[in-house]
């Protein structure tokens, strides 16, 4: 509960006091949250058994309705990520004149806090749309161009999406014994093969265009390109996520009765955006566009691990998820230093900007390494147990999905090579300590989770052993 | 009994008092009366207060409010006093304006509490007749005269229809009363079929409420009558009779409930209707007004889906959606009169609205947002606990209800274009700088609150 009303309380604030608080002072605070949630870790899930521990419970809309937060390793993973990354996203802000900005970033931590916290069918939607609403307002206030268009198209998508996600959970709700919306009553809920597939297909849809997997996907190079930096951050950083942890924390247990139907078709999917995304980023000469893609190909290997139902796929995945997270947010950052400090984001008019600043030259390569899965960074473990499990599944399949290793050094190589090398085409200007800082804490993790991922992943497997179970409760099958 | 005694005292008071005279001190005067009466009706159903003579001074068979229609009473006579306080007061003569209102409000009252066929028809006629004239009051304006001529000639095609329903239903049924009525058809239900007289007459009178509440394929009348009429009577239309015609519309539901798999099936049908032809009729309109009124033929749509539920245990939650769609309309149509101008009733009048006045935008985000039915506003919440419940009938038709409130998202944030695209424009909106009245920031607010305490509605039935 402490880190939802933290942030909330901070954004008021944020929203009252106006411009008048330094950025500098707001990121530092939003790291309470973090602490506060370090905290609340120490003290629920000490023993680390996989159990999902209650950490609040009340009566909220009835009696069937609960307002319950809960916690395990997999939450616990995702609101480290969540409050990791939201000081350094708001620590990236260049400029003093967005000013509701800030109280929209801290509103948007509370609502993703109570996301993957959300042990309530119904909570679990609430919290799902207002995570929608800041994100976008940021993208509505501050876009380049085309704002309107773009967040219109954005926001119906995802809405239509979490509606279809409602109508499954109200049919879950309905079928239970005594109306509730509790997880684990949702979870006991036993359907037959046609429902599960409905079922199945509303919460499919709704983290199908979250993630997005592959036709799902069109809102999302527009909305990336055109979203400030801190807007891309969040979506693609945290947001991104919230699909993918509803993947493997909703849709897989509840619809386990039809998850052999939805395999191959979401594997087949993915499969398909992992190429389909690397091989638009190759061409693209705007960095973000080029991130855009690049996300869409790396979520896309993520969906796929998930959906081989093989402990080292969800494994693999789940340590994918918090590594892309902090890539994804780095490379963000780093484009927007490229575009603040250089002037421009458009790799054709950028070259031999990496004499100028040693320090962000090395930083950006190690983020590009990481990225591009070299071992010893954090893309590798996750990226070599997912490619793993797919090749389990089906090789032909596994053979496609691994061409994203040598797609993505290709695009990730090309973007360092073209801003960073060759003919010096125009200046970076001195970039200060306090922008650096950042900076340096994403590669100190990246490294770190590079050299020891075992860490994170003892942290993950007892909940994931949970959920697998789960699955295998409700009659699915499993590898 | 108490709320619809206080409001006729004061409507006629006003009437006379105010005969000749500006609206101005009139204004005040009458949506006390009207908050007199809301809170005694909402104490008298809260059972903290007592008027227990007063009722059976009554004819029980003829009127009677249950606890559930004392919460609807209090409802509309707490939005009929804001929308008066809220609407700037119009300069010319006619403080007689403001009584007929609270007349036309009796009537609604009528129709709630109505236990009897001929009481439904009084209010119904005596909620109409005021509002023909209310429709035509702004008498320079050739719109609101088509408006109220419009209104006028529909309505009294309805009504007619309506009494012509009643007349079947006393054949087929024998009685007037509805409780009456209630009790043989649940012996006549076991015995044999049901005459056809009576589901003839169950069709004419549904067709007269379903005109009322603007639903397809009688909605075409809206949205010219609500685009003519003056905003405040809009308003007025929009909220208080629809939420009158489907409470009236759902109480005499109740009574052929043993009817309930037959109607239900052309109810669903007319409900889907509504709410696809609703929501995407809005999409094209260029005028703000216009919109809303589409935006109240989908509303009128979602609350069909009530009508198909099992009503008697679940009037709270129509309660609920009642004070959803009544908070929220009551807003925009607020700000819709409030910036716009001679020239402009599209949403242009929104333009650099953010820039001009924060406070009105976050107002005006709120209610679009409890509108479109987002949490964690009592938009979402009513519309949870609605399409909860039909969903046990009908899950196809909510799934496309679903759909239509995704649609909505159009054109409800349409408005979100001009307000916040203001980066380039330098000039202010004089408009946009005026004073927000108190009552607005009130009705935002508890629309949070009740969005985020939403059991509150359940305790109170």
């Amino acid at each position: 509960m402490e880190i939802i009303i933290l942030p909330l309380i901070l954004s008021l604030l944020a929203a009252f006091t106006g411009s008048k608080i330094n950025k500098t002072v707001w990121g530092l605070l939003s790291f309470v949250s973090l602490f506060a949630m370090i905290y609340m870790k120490q003290h629920y899930a000490i023993h680390n058994d996989g159990i999902w521990h209650n950490t609040f419970d009340v009566p909220w809309f009835s009696n069937g309705i609960h307002f319950t937060l809960g916690i395990d390793g997999l939450t616990g993973l995702m609101i480290l990520l969540t409050n990791l990354l939201v000081p350094i996203i708001i620590l990236s802000i260049q400029t003093n004149n967005q000013k509701s900005l800030i109280p929209l970033i801290l509103f948007m931590q509370a609502a993703l806090n109570g996301v993957f916290m959300a042990k309530d069918g119904l909570m679990f939607y609430i919290f799902w749309e207002l995570a929608l609403i800041p994100i976008y307002f940021i993208c509505l206030l501050y876009s380049s161009k085309d704002a309107f268009k773009t967040t219109i198209k954005f926001f119906i998508y995802t809405f239509v999406g979490s509606l279809a996600m409602l109508a499954s959970l109200i049919y879950l709700y309905l079928k239970t014994e005594n109306h509730s919306f509790a997880y684990d009553e949702l979870l006991s809920v036993q359907l037959n093969y046609t429902e599960s597939i409905w079922v199945g297909a509303g919460f499919l849809f709704a983290f199908a265009v979250k993630i997005p997997i592959f036709p799902f996907h069109s809102w999302q190079a527009n909305t990336y390109t055109n979203a400030p930096a801190q807007g891309s951050m969040l979506l693609s950083g945290i947001m991104l996520k919230m699909g993918l942890y509803g993947l493997l924390r909703w849709f897989m247990p509840m619809a386990g009765e039809s998850i052999a139907f939805y395999q191959p078709i979401v594997v087949l999917l993915a499969v398909i955006g992992i190429i389909y995304g690397a091989v638009i980023a190759i061409k693209q000469n705007d960095l973000k566009r080029l991130i855009a893609f690049s996300s869409l190909s790396h979520v896309g290997l993520i969906a796929a691990g998930f959906m081989t139902l093989s402990a080292v796929g969800i494994q693999g995945g789940v340590l994918q998820m918090f590594v892309h997270g902090i890539n994804v947010v780095a490379l963000f950052y780093i484009v927007e230093i490229i575009e603040t400090h250089a002037g421009s984001r458009e790799l054709s008019k950028l070259g031999g900007l990496a004499k100028f600043n040693r320090l962000f030259a090395a930083i950006y390569l190690i983020i590009v390494l990481g990225t591009a899965a070299v071992p010893l960074t954090n893309g590798f473990p996750g990226e070599l147990l997912l490619l793993k499990s797919i090749f389990d599944y089906n090789t032909i399949t596994g053979v496609f999905a691994g061409l994203t290793i040598i797609l993505c050094a290709v695009y990730m190589l090309r973007m360092y090579q073209f801003s960073m090398l060759g003919e010096n085409k125009t200046s970076l200007n001195e970039i200060g300590l306090m922008k650096m800082i950042p900076l340096i804490i994403l590669v100190a993790l990246v490294i770190f989770i590079g050299v020891c991922p075992q860490l994170v992943i003892d942290q993950i497997s007892p909940s994931i052993q949970k959920i697998m179970l789960e699955i295998s409760n409700s009659k699915g099958v499993l590898s | 009994m108490i709320g619809i005694l206080i409001v006729f005292i004061g409507a006629v008071l006003v009437l006379f008092l105010g005969l000749n005279k500006p609206e101005g001190g009139m204004k005040t005067l009458s949506s006390l009366v009207l908050f007199l009466a809301g809170m005694m009706s909402l104490l008298e159903s809260l059972s903290i207060l007592n008027f227990e003579k007063l009722s059976n001074w009554a004819p029980k068979n003829m009127i009677d409010f249950s606890k559930g229609d004392l919460m609807f009473v209090s409802l509309l006579a707490f939005v009929t006093a804001a929308i008066i306080a809220i609407f700037p007061t119009i300069e010319e003569k006619g403080s007689d304006r403001l009584g007929l209102m609270m007349l036309s409000l009796t009537g609604a009252f009528m129709m709630i509490g109505a236990d009897h066929l001929v009481m439904l028809f009084l209010g119904i006629e005596v909620l109409s007749i005021p509002l023909y004239v209310l429709a035509g009051s702004d008498k320079h304006n050739l719109r609101s005269n088509e408006a109220a001529i419009k209104y006028f000639l529909m309505g009294a095609f309805s009504t007619a229809i309506f009494l012509l329903g009643c007349a079947f239903i006393y054949g087929g049924s024998g009685s007037l009363s509805l409780s009456e009525i209630s009790l043989r058809m649940s012996i006549v239900g076991h015995l044999s079929e049901f005459p056809a007289l009576i589901k003839v007459g169950v069709i004419l009178m549904s067709t007269g409420l379903l005109f009322k509440v603007s639903a397809f394929p009688f909605h075409f009348w809206a949205p010219d009558v609500y685009e003519g009429s003056p905003n405040k009577v809009t308003t007025f239309m929009a909220v208080v009779v629809k939420i009158a015609g489907f409470v009236a519309f759902a109480n005499y539901l109740q009574a052929f409930e043993a009817l309930a798999s037959w109607y239900s099936k052309w109810l669903i049908i007319l409900a889907v209707c509504t709410i696809v032809f609703g929501n995407i009729a809005a999409i094209s309109q260029k005028t703000v007004k216009r919109t809303l009124a589409y935006s109240s033929i989908a509303h009128a749509g979602y609350l069909l889906l009530f009508l198909i539920t099992p009503m008697k245990a679940n009037m709270w939650i129509l309660f609920a959606y009642s004070v959803a769609y009544a908070l929220s309309t009551v807003v925009l149509f607020y700000f819709n009169d409030k910036y716009s101008t001679k020239r402009d009733y599209g949403f242009g009048m929104f333009s650099g609205l953010l820039k001009n006045n924060q406070s009105a935008t976050i107002l005006m985000v709120v209610s679009l947002f409890s509108i479109a039915g987002i949490p964690v506003t009592v938009g979402f919440t009513a519309k949870y606990y609605l399409f909860t419940s039909a969903f046990e009938v009908s899950p196809l038709a909510v799934c496309i209800a679903l759909l239509g409130s995704a649609i909505s998202i159009m054109y409800y944030f349409k408005a979100f274009k001009p307000m916040f695209e203001s980066a380039n424009e330098t000039n202010t909106n004089e408009a946009h700088s005026g004073k927000i009245h108190f009552v607005v920031y009130l009705m935002v607010a508890a629309s949070i609150v009740f969005g985020m305490f939403p059991y509150l509605f359940e305790r109170c039935f």
